[in-house]
């Protein structure tokens, strides 16, 4: 990667909280600060009516202090003024109400496919995963499926995943080198960030890089950095790096 | 009548092959002592469900006494990383890894609690999931005709669930966030609660803020202060991070069986292991 005074974490942040539209019901789950802090920083940029909608419960938190071990603990529902746990959050996917959802997984495919359960046999498999948590129903459900995931390799960005957990609404995945899109069933380049390269996607990613034109993902803005330091002051939002 | 025992006579209601659900969600509010207390006594062969989970799930693969684990999602988050005894007994086939969707746990416990053997679940669609997994099925919908995936109901043999209050009777109030605790106890056929306090149960009747879950429902109750430690319980104590850290470390059972040991008499005090 080049050199650059932009963190590749702020870019993916600000990229993924750019993402959300204002009063969009807005999902993030556990292991999942990178999600959390955008959404936040969404509401206090563009965003201000998005519903933040998490596993606590807790709607639209106001939050005193981030933890830097979870995204799922009671702190999110502690400055909130309303209840809405995890199983409201999936019946309401499930009836077409949850715009965004923040998700990730270890493999994906050129068709959209995403793998958060096992690589090798399911019933004895060579690497079991964490599991899919949410995916397999609120990436076919959601309106958009947000994936994030802070490796990009030939081993993360395959021809054809292990394992389908899951396929459906991906509209967005963000890399630490670019972002991707689902465009007519297939995933293709969006924008390269600008400490990485067309050549460098390419090298690390193991099916063919299609793109329309070569555009680079916008820079983290003064106001957004800004904003990013007042709302996690603790830099979690680096913690995968 | 008072449902108060020992953290050692609760453990004993929970026998080998057992289906073991577990309250709490990843590093928050999970019964840590009781679960220390099952592998204490060797317990074997428990089926384990939890929409998400870590240290506890970890700690029972750990001590050699699970057989099977259903769950969305098994791992501690992002700072204390993967659930490494967990993921060797699944991959050396020692343990079934049941993966579902966090929901499809949530729709399959909504079936025990409802009375039915199945739950139809709308989002699993397009998956492996669904062929792998004989609790899974695709049947039409015998009102529209179209397609739709259903899960088996889970009716836990047992479930345990550390909460911040219970009265001697077992009336069980939760602070913070309930999680998928309180479906738990009415999908189960038997619940056991560990408490931070046992408190009067005029507690209760004098105010409006009632229990979340009554005590018809509730065979025991254990006192247990720090029972969920060292994972967090809502207005008593954050994670202890020597605690995660240290159980992380250990590097064979023999050396869990020492850990256990240190923590015992803690546990059997109600001290939940910490002094």
């Amino acid at each position: 990667m080049m050199e650059s005074k932009n963190r590749v974490c702020d870019t993916m942040v600000c990229a993924m909280a750019r993402m959300i539209r204002d009063g969009d019901n807005v999902f993030h789950g556990v292991s999942s600060h990178m999600p959390m802090v955008a959404v936040l920083l969404a509401k206090a940029m563009h965003a201000p009516k998005a519903v933040h909608l998490n596993i606590p419960g807790g709607v639209d938190p106001v939050l005193r202090k981030l933890q830097k071990y979870t995204s799922a603990g009671p702190e999110l529902l502690e400055g909130s003024k309303s209840y809405f746990p995890l199983m409201e959050v999936f019946d309401l996917s499930m009836r077409g109400g949850l715009d965004v959802a923040f998700l990730s997984g270890v493999q994906f495919d050129v068709w959209g496919n995403v793998n958060a359960s096992v690589i090798g046999d399911y019933k004895k498999p060579k690497v079991r995963l964490p599991g899919g948590a949410g995916s397999a129903v609120l990436i076919p459900t959601a309106k958009r499926a947000i994936i994030w995931r802070t490796k990009h390799d030939q081993r993360t960005f395959v021809n054809q995943v292990d394992f389908i957990t899951t396929r459906g609404n991906v509209d967005k995945i963000v890399t630490p080198l670019c972002i991707f899109k689902m465009e007519n069933g297939e995933m293709v380049l969006d924008t390269i960030h600008e400490t990485s390269s067309l050549e460098e996607v390419r090298e690390n990613t193991g099916f063919p890089i299609k793109y329309s034109r070569i555009a680079y993902t916008p820079l983290p803005t003064k106001e957004e950095l800004s904003a990013l330091g007042r709302i996690d002051p603790g830099n979690y939002r680096n913690i995968e790096f | 009548m008072s449902k108060v025992i020992s953290l050692q006579e609760a453990a004993q209601l929970i026998h080998d092959g057992d289906i073991l659900g577990l309250g709490g969600n990843v590093l928050h509010r999970a019964p840590m002592a009781l679960v220390r207390e099952l592998v204490r006594q060797n317990k074997k062969d428990l089926k384990l469900v939890k929409t998400a989970g870590a240290m506890d799930v970890d700690m029972l693969c750990f001590g050699g006494c699970v057989s099977s684990v259903d769950a969305g999602f098994i791992s501690y988050e992002s700072e204390f990383s993967l659930a490494v005894h967990y993921r060797k007994a699944v991959e050396s086939g020692e343990i079934m890894g049941n993966e579902h969707a966090c929901y499809t746990v949530i729709s399959a416990l909504r079936a025990a609690s409802y009375g039915v053997g199945f739950m139809p679940v709308k989002g699993l669609v397009v998956s492996d999931l669904i062929g792998v997994n004989d609790y899974f099925l695709r049947i039409q919908n015998p009102f529209t005709n179209e397609m739709v995936t259903v899960v088996k109901a889970i009716c836990p043999d047992v479930a345990v669930i550390h909460v911040q209050e219970a009265d001697e009777e077992g009336n069980a109030r939760i602070t913070g966030p309930l999680f998928e605790d309180v479906l738990f106890s009415r999908a189960a056929r038997k619940v056991i609660l560990t408490a931070e306090k046992i408190v009067p149960g005029s507690l209760f009747s004098s105010g409006m803020k009632k229990a979340d879950i009554p005590n018809f429902l509730v065979e025991a109750v254990v006192r247990a202060p720090r029972g969920a430690a060292p994972c967090s319980c809502f207005g008593c104590y954050d994670i202890d991070r020597k605690g995660i850290i240290g159980f992380k470390a250990l590097k064979d059972r023999e050396a869990l069986g020492g850990h256990l040991l240190s923590l015992e008499y803690g546990d059997h005090k109600g001290y939940g292991g910490s002094l």
